[in-house]
């Protein structure tokens, strides 16, 4: 389906956006001689040439017509980001049992077909695998019971 | 690790309540295995020279001494890691002097070698000096110098990076002699010696060139060490060569997280002291070109302190900058 | 030519019974660590050194090899299946190898680069045997001015690899340059794009990038999408390639070997090129250039030859020079060093049993790779009926140890998760992540070699145009740059006319 403002558009502006940031950034970081091309160099030459195939996209989908955009599923895309990123926060903190049950439990959340009886079978075998493999097996330093309060919780409880 | 960590801390303050005399407390460490953090990936020389030491420290301790590399932000991230471990006797840095008297002298970091970081024995010095490729001409130290005063910024030095120990020595080559060298930094020795073999650069002072000396490939001009390499009897030190208080030391030691107990930074001094003079170790060190001096903790605090000066002095001598 | 009592002395070695053994752990271990994502062949060199120790030489030397071109077997399984790559070069096998294993053909996929990377390898190894000290000698030839053309040359291809739009490809490249850009600039220890973050003055790790792109933005969509996404476990075709799939992969391996072979020996960075040109050449070669990217087969089999060719023959400035040319070589030098062998140009003559007992091993490895792989195909292909709401799950788990495993750091979990939404996002927008990988390995590359190359030269820009090896990889890239270019302009002004 042709349209004036899809695909196309939307990554110019992407594109367009990420350019000026780092345009933004960039600014100060020097230039050096062009004997001795600096930092700032290479920062500028991509900014400007990201710019201009941004542009190049939009002006291409208006002039000519689009490529329909297909619908962003949001609950998969905020189930899996939210996940990963608790993930992080607390694996150090709270150990691979619990930070298993509740990352996997939130992706778990994304999929609009998820069975939790045949889920909670899953991610006790899928605990057991991993004690075995990354612990036992690979040695890797995570702690598998938690050890202390996690950073972030004892900012916001004191 | 992590688990081990928190049972260690618990086990200190049980300790340290207990006991104010050290015999007993420096007789159990360690009961269970030591972490040696390395802020470097490994490979690199610091691997290598941490290597032996965790083999034969876990023989004679009877308990695993665990390498973990966290590189890094040019050792920045592994050694404020160690810097925030805890306390207890386990964990501890190992770490060429990079971390501790250069890059502090050039950036801030998010730890401070005097202070957050309690003093444990000397690990290795690393006896190499400075390579020519043959098809440059100068066959000798002298020669080199004449040449490269007759061809000011003709020669060009190759580094394992910015800021990085090797960097400095041809720093203070250049203030010594007043001679003009290029400097080019790479990404790490092997980097640069990929560039110094077909002659791209024409100089580096790394212990990887040695094996290239000794097949001929590569001129041995000097030894940046107080002492020769036994294995290059011939090649002066810079001291002999007239050109004085010129070396920059690449030294390896073992840290503790500050406010690890007195009595375990001792003991485990004693028997780094005791390795280090026993036949083996030297054996081991001398195969990748180092040697272990001998130091007291005390002794090794003044001698960071003496070589960061040194570095920041020449730091600001030579105008060098990051950031 | 003594070449022939060298190789038996080398066989002399390798197939003694503890070697040998030795040989099947070091490939076993590699291959199950490759198939998980972020856990490298590096992490677990490193793990198991101090292990080496109580080896002999030979045996430590050949188990560690065997990890690594183990790992690179098992990294291409995980591409094929899930989407993830583990590593630079399996993100071209993920391109078409996926789309196979969407279409039910995991199977043939899955054989076709256990057999082209079994070609390669072998063909590699008998180049080490017969060329080695000649062949370094040409890689030697590279100076800075030419790794930069090379790099040049790369990114071109890049372009010739996207299958959309190519002014999208273009911008991808663009946008993964100055994603590259993020972190302490060599030359001037200037910091770029951090925002003040010191987790991020070392960039940000490919496999993260890759792992977020392709991985985690393919289970969002997947989850997002029912019906679709069952299709991948609905129907399974054929465990093997049929003699069609063979026919057709035959030239692209040979192609793909060779290409890979010479890459590899460059020390700067020349591997990583090797499976991403195999790519552009065979599409480039097809007759129907349009199905690369819906599960063609040479799309498989030359990148995989090409990757593990290059694997190979990395191998080669570490056995001539003792330089290692990345990580995994580092590794095996420090595995010589704790036997006291200091690596380096005497190595071939001092230790001819630990040399050529290497090199015959690697032979053996490979062969042992293809008996252990190809019944495995079974078992990996039934994977993939297990329910796709479970299986997202566990590539999510496994993306996320994976990249905690690289430092035991938590901010890269949370720039996964960030370039996990920006894959969703290209799907979206139908851009191709490849191009962008691409531009985020070579970027950087180029950058060090352009200043590098102009500080040698005290400043003299000529020096690219100068050297015949820079010269003609420049021609080459502003050719391939027309060839692709012009008829994508007269396609543009034809579909222009018919709105």
């Amino acid at each position: 389906m042709r349209v004036r403002a899809g695909q196309d558009f939307a990554t110019g502006i992407l594109f367009a956006v990420i350019a000026l940031i780092a345009l933004y950034i960039g600014a100060d970081y020097p230039m050096g001689t062009p004997q001795r091309p600096g930092t700032g160099v290479l920062p500028r030459i991509l900014s400007l040439c990201l710019l201009g195939t941004g542009v190049f996209l939009i002006g291409k989908s208006i002039l000519f017509g689009d490529v329909a955009m297909e619908r962003w599923v949001w609950r998969p895309l905020s189930a899996i980001t939210i996940a990963t990123v608790l993930f992080g926060l607390i694996i150090d903190d709270l150990g691979l049992v619990i930070t298993m049950a509740l990352s996997m439990s939130i992706a778990a959340l994304g999929a609009s077909d998820t069975r939790w009886r045949e889920f909670a079978v899953f991610l006790v075998i899928m605990m057991v695998g991993s004690w075995a493999l990354f612990i036992w097996l690979l040695g890797m330093p995570i702690p598998l019971w938690p050890v202390r309060v996690p950073k972030f919780l004892t900012f916001f409880f004191g | 690790m992590r688990r081990r960590e928190f049972l260690g801390r618990a086990g200190a303050a049980v300790a340290a309540g207990a006991l104010p005399l050290s015999g007993a407390r420096a007789a159990a460490w360690p009961d269970k295995p030591v972490k040696l953090i390395l802020p470097y990936a490994p490979g690199g020389a610091t691997d290598l020279l941490a290597r032996p030491w965790s083999e034969v420290l876990s023989k004679v301790f009877g308990q695993q001494f665990v390498l973990e590399h966290r590189g890094g932000a040019g050792g920045m991230i592994g050694t404020e890691a160690a810097s925030k471990a805890t306390p207890d006797g386990y964990t501890f840095l190992f770490t060429p002097n990079a971390t501790m008297s250069v890059l502090p002298n050039l950036r801030k970091t998010p730890y401070d070698p005097m202070k957050s970081f309690d003093p444990v024995g000397r690990a290795g010095d690393l006896v190499t000096g400075f390579v020519i490729h043959p098809s440059v001409g100068p066959k000798n130290f002298k020669e080199m110098v004449e040449y490269a005063k007759a061809n000011p910024g003709k020669l060009s030095y190759g580094s394992a990076g910015l800021g990085t120990a090797t960097q400095m020595r041809l720093e203070m080559l250049k203030f010594k002699t007043g001679i003009d060298i290029l400097h080019v930094p790479y990404r790490g020795s092997a980097d640069a010696l990929n560039d110094l073999l077909p002659g791209n650069v024409q100089m580096m002072n790394e212990i990887n060139v040695l094996p290239h000396v000794k097949a001929g490939k590569l001129i041995l001009l000097n030894i940046n060490h107080s002492s020769r390499n036994p294995d290059f009897p011939d090649v002066p030190t810079l001291t002999e060569l007239g050109v004085s208080d010129a070396d920059v030391p690449i030294w390896y030691s073992f840290w503790a997280p500050a406010g690890t107990p007195k009595e375990i930074t001792a003991a485990f001094n004693a028997k780094i002291v005791e390795l280090a003079n026993g036949d083996d170790m030297k054996g081991r060190m001398r195969a990748i070109n180092s040697q272990v001096p001998v130091q007291t903790p005390e002794e090794m605090r003044a001698y960071l302190d003496l070589d960061s000066k040194r570095n920041a002095d020449l730091i600001k001598a030579a105008n060098i900058k990051l950031e | 030519m003594d070449v022939f009592s060298n190789l038996a002395l080398g066989f002399s070695v390798a197939v003694s019974p503890i070697n040998l053994f030795w040989c099947f752990m070091g490939a076993f271990i590699g291959t199950a660590i490759g198939v998980l994502p972020g856990v490298g062949p590096v992490a677990t060199m490193a793990l198991l050194l101090p292990v080496t120790y109580f080896l002999t030489p030979e045996g430590a030397l050949i188990m560690l090899a065997g990890i690594y071109y183990g790992a690179q077997y098992g990294g291409s399984t995980t591409a094929i299946l899930v989407n993830v790559p583990g590593e630079a070069s399996s993100v071209v096998t993920a391109l078409d190898g996926y789309a196979m294993a969407r279409q039910g053909r995991a199977g043939p996929a899955l054989a076709i680069a256990a057999i082209g990377s079994f070609i390669a390898g072998c063909f590699a190894t008998v180049l080490i045997v017969i060329a080695a000290p000649p062949l370094t000698r040409m890689a030697q030839q590279f100076a800075p001015a030419d790794y930069f053309s090379l790099m040049l040359l790369g990114l071109t291809l890049a372009v010739v690899m996207a299958s959309g739009s190519i002014v999208k490809a273009i911008g991808m490249i663009f946008l993964g340059m100055l994603l590259g850009l993020v972190g302490t600039d060599v030359n001037t220890g200037n910091t770029r794009f951090t925002f003040g973050i010191s987790d991020l003055f070392d960039g940000v790790g490919f496999v993260i990038v890759a792992m977020g792109l392709f991985g985690i933005g393919e289970i969002i969509k997947n989850l997002g999408d029912p019906e679709r996404r069952d299709l991948v476990s609905s129907k399974i075709e054929g465990l093997m390639p049929t003699r069609e799939d063979l026919r057709r992969s035959a030239m692209p391996i040979a192609r793909g070997t060779i290409l890979g072979s010479f890459l590899g020996i460059l020390p700067g960075g020349g591997g990583v090129l090797g499976s991403f040109s195999s790519y552009s050449l065979e599409k480039k070669l097809s007759k129907t250039p349009e199905n690369f990217g819906k599960g063609m087969i040479e799309g498989v089999a030359g990148p995989e030859a090409a990757n593990n060719a290059a694997a190979q023959t990395s191998f080669i400035p570490m056995l001539t020079l003792g330089i290692p040319s990345n990580a995994v070589m580092a590794m095996m030098i420090g595995g010589m060093m704790i036997h006291g062998i200091v690596p380096g140009p005497q190595i071939m003559e001092q230790k001819p049993g630990l040399f050529w007992g290497m090199i015959a091993s690697m032979w053996i490895g490979n062969l042992m790779l293809l008996v252990l792989n190809l019944p495995l195909i079974g078992m990996w292909v039934k994977m993939l009926l297990v329910p796709y709401r479970l299986l997202a799950i566990a590539i999510f788990f496994f993306c996320a140890v994976g990249v905690y495993s690289l430092n035991n750091l938590n901010t890269e979990l949370y720039f996964m998760a960030f370039f996990g939404l920006l894959g969703y996002a290209f799907i979206r927008l139908g851009c191709e992540p490849a191009p962008l990988l691409l531009g985020y390995l070579l970027g950087p590359l180029m950058e060090v070699y352009m200043r590098r190359a102009m500080l040698l030269s005290r400043g003299d820009p000529m020096v690219f145009l100068e050297r015949p090896l820079s010269l003609t990889f420049l021609i080459i890239a502003a050719v391939a740059l027309i060839l692709v270019i012009l008829p994508n302009i007269r396609k543009a002004r034809q579909e222009a006319f018919q709105e």
